[in-house]
């Protein structure tokens, strides 16, 4: 196959999953999302002579890029805007939170918004792209043992940041404070939450 | 009990599943773009040699702005409206002697020496973005932003509509249906964060030397390699809006300027303050960046971002300023 068709194969077969990342991390600004990913394949054709033999993790690498001068570039006023609360669904606050319920709690974001948003990055792409080792240093374009270090210490983060967020319950019957832990296995906060 | 990568993969915002973007066949925009790229009509590879990063930055957030009531603000009472076009970038005083940057890094390091102002988290910033369309003329946003850290590591962020330019001048301010003139000083928004940590930069303290620095500016960007002279200016501007420095990191900071290539002196400038500054200019490809510093401690004190060339679409012209920050000790 020539390049130009080995593209089109990439483009159809990872259209989506380049959306996905990128309406992951443009935090529910949805309208923006296709415009991103326009740009994420029009760098990506450009630069198709280097597309690789699983040419997804390079082309999350492209969009990261791409997302970066988005972000930038939206100025002060879009991240003013997001800062706002204007828009819900830029804080994932679409996310039901209850016992009930099957879908993810809201303060698992909070926990994740705390760390460096390298850290963030490499636990979403661990996470949410569901990538090896491997496909993350391709991804971030640093060596394998880098992004294994990375990745270790950013769960590790992570996790502390998690049991910061252990949930603190004051009893009906007044007196104290008492601590109590999150149900880590459903992902719910069994009361009330302190940040 | 679920480790701390299956919680997050259960807080996928964006599942594989999620109906908007779920698999399955392409749309009729997807469909449409191949197909433009496979008939070599990349737009902007080659219809527009010329573009550059910055450029689809400013094409990106050209898809967010700017309402019809743009237009009516645009032909109202010129001795009450605000200020709407992109203004013109800082003037270079014709009888200024440009000051190289190394010399600027000397007074910074004798200020530093001498033990003055320190450290501190938060900033306070004065800026001007610029939001554009594709219908639509341009327009300029002023907005005032105070972040102040308290000693329990929560933080407040206080960010007002104002032009410090117009004092008691209505303003345009964005809101959800699009931009309206508001009062000077109109609260945008006030709000007080819980306590938060970070050990990762920028939200950790700077380090005062140069090397450190560049390494910490890097892993604030997380950037591959080294900062470049534009990665570095990206940086200045993220460290600025996160901590109001102390002279020894100004000191270390006017080093990297100073080391980074590319960076012009021009001459003496007086800002958007009113505040006496040299100036820096750095030509990339499609815009320039004017770098203003304070000429007695190498302070930074803003930073310019102006079109170098036209971009009709956007009602952008060459000369105009896409984004100016001031920032206030």
């Amino acid at each position: 196959m020539s390049n130009d068709e080995i593209f089109a194969a990439a483009y159809r077969e990872h259209y989506w999953a380049v959306s996905r990342y990128v309406a992951r991390r443009l935090d529910g600004r949805t309208s923006e999302v296709e415009e991103v990913v326009a740009e994420v394949f029009t760098v990506a054709w450009r630069r198709r002579s280097d597309l690789p033999a699983s040419p997804l993790p390079w082309l999350y690498g492209v969009a990261r890029n791409c997302l970066s001068n988005a972000v930038r570039g939206y100025g002060r006023r879009r991240r003013l805007m997001d800062r706002l609360g204007n828009d819900e669904t830029a804080h994932g606050r679409q996310i039901v939170d209850s016992p009930d319920s099957e879908r993810p709690a809201e303060w698992v974001h909070d926990a994740l918004a705390r760390l460096s948003p390298a850290d963030q990055e490499v636990l979403r792409l661990a996470a949410w792209e569901e990538l090896g080792v491997d496909e993350i240093a391709v991804t971030l374009g640093c060596g394998s043992r880098a992004a294994a270090m990375r990745l270790h210490r950013a769960r590790r983060r992570l996790r502390a940041e998690i049991d910061r967020m252990r949930i603190v319950v004051t009893p009906h019957t007044g007196a104290t404070e008492t601590e109590t832990e999150t149900d880590l296995d459903t992902g719910t906060p069994k009361e009330q939450f302190h940040g | 009990m679920a480790d701390e990568l299956e919680l997050l993969r259960r807080a996928d915002p964006v599942p594989g599943n999620d109906p908007r973007f779920g698999e399955g066949p392409l749309g009729h925009e997807a469909e449409k773009r191949l197909n433009h790229l496979m008939a070599g009509m990349d737009e902007v590879g080659e219809r527009r040699p010329g573009r550059t990063r910055t450029r689809l930055v400013w094409a990106l957030a050209a898809g967010v702005a700017v309402a019809l009531t743009v237009a009516a603000l645009l032909v109202a009472d010129p001795g009450t409206a605000p200020a709407v076009a992109a203004p013109r970038p800082l003037v270079v005083r014709a009888d200024s002697t440009p000051v190289p940057l190394d010399a600027l890094v000397e007074r910074a390091e004798r200020d530093a020496a001498g033990g003055s102002a320190g450290l501190r988290k938060g900033t306070h910033v004065q800026s001007w973005s610029v939001g554009m369309s594709e219908d639509e003329p341009p327009i300029t946003l002023p907005v005032e932003r105070v972040v102040r850290w308290n000693a329990d590591d929560s933080h407040m962020e206080l960010v007002v509509a104002t032009d410090p330019r117009h004092p008691g001048r209505r303003v345009l301010s964005d809101a959800d249906d699009g931009p309206r003139l508001v009062d000077d000083g109109h609260v945008i928004s006030e709000r007080t964060f819980p306590p938060s940590w970070s050990d990762a930069p920028p939200q950790s303290p700077p380090p005062h030397d140069a090397t450190r620095l560049r390494a910490y500016l890097r892993e604030a960007q997380h950037l591959d390699g080294p900062p470049g002279t534009r990665e570095l200016l990206d940086a200045t501007a993220v460290l600025l809006d996160t901590w109001t420095l102390g002279a020894r990191e100004n000191a270390a900071l006017a080093r990297l300027l100073a080391d980074a290539k590319g960076l012009r002196p021009v001459g003496q400038v007086t800002d958007r303050l009113g505040r006496l500054g040299q100036a820096y200019v750095y030509a990339g490809a499609g815009y320039r960046r004017m770098l203003i510093m304070d000429p007695a401690t190498g302070a930074v004190l803003g930073l310019e971002d102006t079109a170098a060339v036209d971009e009709p679409e956007y009602g952008v012209e060459a000369g105009d300023v896409m984004d100016y920050s001031a920032w206030i000790r």
